[in-house]
């Protein structure tokens, strides 16, 4: 089972494909819900795992944008992005993959501290995304986001590549990170 | 790794315009499938040409020969930082040369527009004078700012100079009363006083003692000293204890 490779395929005509990987199931599906309902003038495909290396035995298009779900409330989703994070290949970090973090919005029940996720994503030099998934609206607006991200990441926006996004997403991040 | 991982694809067509639209005039339909489809074509068009971009880019990156050497994780970041910044460099550098370049071909348009209109009724020069007009105004109010500015600074400087005058007088007050205690102690200690002090003590006792001879000399002599005043006011003034004055 190989690594997932980000441009070993050719692309689909007007189509963008987002892998969504994390261990909360109702949570992936709802999202992918949210995403198709956002309007978009390509065609969007949302595939679904809980983890990766994914199984080759499926045809699938080539995947433009990767995001990693972790539960802030469970150590368990933390762990297997982590282990799934090793079957990629490096050329997806150019701004292909992003990671979500959802559950922040309940303190008391968060089991991961948020540093944690943030030096995740400074590692992997990759966006790191808050949202409470569970909440409708809050859903609705990262779907919306996501969706733009996805079609950046598909080429389907004139002028702004992933690495071009990826350095202006960078320019937001909070420069107390380096402190850390 | 042989997890069971889940997949599930779920798709969603186009809906450039497709999704329950107004109702359209039949006459005008058939021109709407020719305008989605030039749509269509010109955003495929955009589309491919940028993933081509992406493609090529992504070939002369993988030309160039990455340092297999193993480094330490710090200067891994470092590098790291350094590659970021070129990045940006390079972005900065070409977001300037395609301001440049806009900047150029605005100009040009100006110009060949300009030839063509004329000049005293144009909406253009409308524009120009509204924007020369509100130029002068912001120019005299930033100016006036800058005086009331410069006014509020002398007022503060002023301020301060009073604030530190009020201060060193203070001070000085502070060290002239000081300067009093500290005499007003010394001398009480010096050794002129406790000099005075006994001198003062032996006369006052050498007075009693006179005091107390003329007292019992008077009473000795066992004359009647109530019926002279004088006698009587000098008997009373002996009484006087000198301690206490």
């Amino acid at each position: 089972m190989s690594a997932l490779r980000p441009l070993d395929k050719l692309p689909g005509l007007n189509t963008a494909t987002i892998l969504l990987v994390g261990t909360e199931d109702a949570l992936l599906q709802q999202l992918a819900d949210s995403m198709l309902k956002a309007d978009c003038t390509s065609e969007l495909k949302v595939h679904l795992a809980r983890s990766l290396p994914l199984p080759c035995s499926v045809n699938r298009p080539r995947i433009d944008l990767i995001v990693f779900v972790v539960n802030l409330h469970s150590k368990l989703s933390l762990q297997s992005v982590e282990e799934s994070l090793c079957h990629l290949d490096a050329a997806f970090f150019l701004g292909k993959v992003a990671f979500l973090a959802t559950g922040a919005g309940r303190d008391s029940h968060c089991s991961i501290h948020r540093n944690t996720v943030v030096k995740l994503a400074h590692t992997y030099r990759s966006p790191l995304l808050f949202c409470d998934l569970e909440i409708e609206d809050f859903r609705a607006a990262m779907a919306q986001r996501l969706v733009r991200l996805l079609q950046i990441c598909a080429g389907h926006v004139p002028g702004v590549s992933a690495l071009n996004l990826l350095s202006l997403m960078r320019g937001s991040e909070n420069p107390s990170l380096e402190d850390l | 790794m042989e997890t069971q991982s889940e997949e599930q694809a779920v798709t969603k067509p186009a809906d450039s315009g497709g999704e329950g639209g107004p109702p359209q005039v039949a006459g005008a339909q058939a021109a709407r499938p020719e305008d989605r489809m030039t749509l269509l074509l010109r955003l495929l068009r955009a589309q491919t040409k940028q993933q081509l971009l992406e493609y090529k880019s992504m070939v002369d990156a993988n030309e160039e020969k990455t340092p297999e050497q193993i480094m330490q994780e710090k200067q891994i970041e470092a590098k790291i930082e350094e590659l970021e910044n070129e990045v940006e460099e390079a972005k900065t550098a070409f977001e300037m040369k395609k301001l440049a370049l806009d900047r150029m071909q605005l100009s040009t348009a100006l110009k060949k527009h300009l030839e063509k209109v004329d000049i005293k009724t144009s909406v253009l020069m409308d524009n120009m004078k509204q924007i020369l007009n509100l130029n002068k105004l912001i120019m005299k109010s930033q100016q006036e700012t800058w005086d009331l500015e410069e006014k509020l600074l002398d007022v503060r400087k002023k301020r301060l100079q009073l604030k530190q005058a009020s201060e060193r007088k203070l001070l000085e007050i502070q060290t002239e009363k000081n300067k009093q205690k500290d005499d007003l102690d010394s001398m009480e200690n010096s050794d002129k006083i406790k000099a005075i002090q006994q001198n003062l003590e032996t006369e006052i006792q050498i007075t009693t003692v006179i005091q107390h001879v003329f007292q019992n000399l008077i009473l000795g002599s066992k004359v009647n000293w109530a019926e002279d005043p004088a006698l009587k006011e000098t008997v009373l003034q002996l009484e006087k204890n000198l301690t206490m004055i």
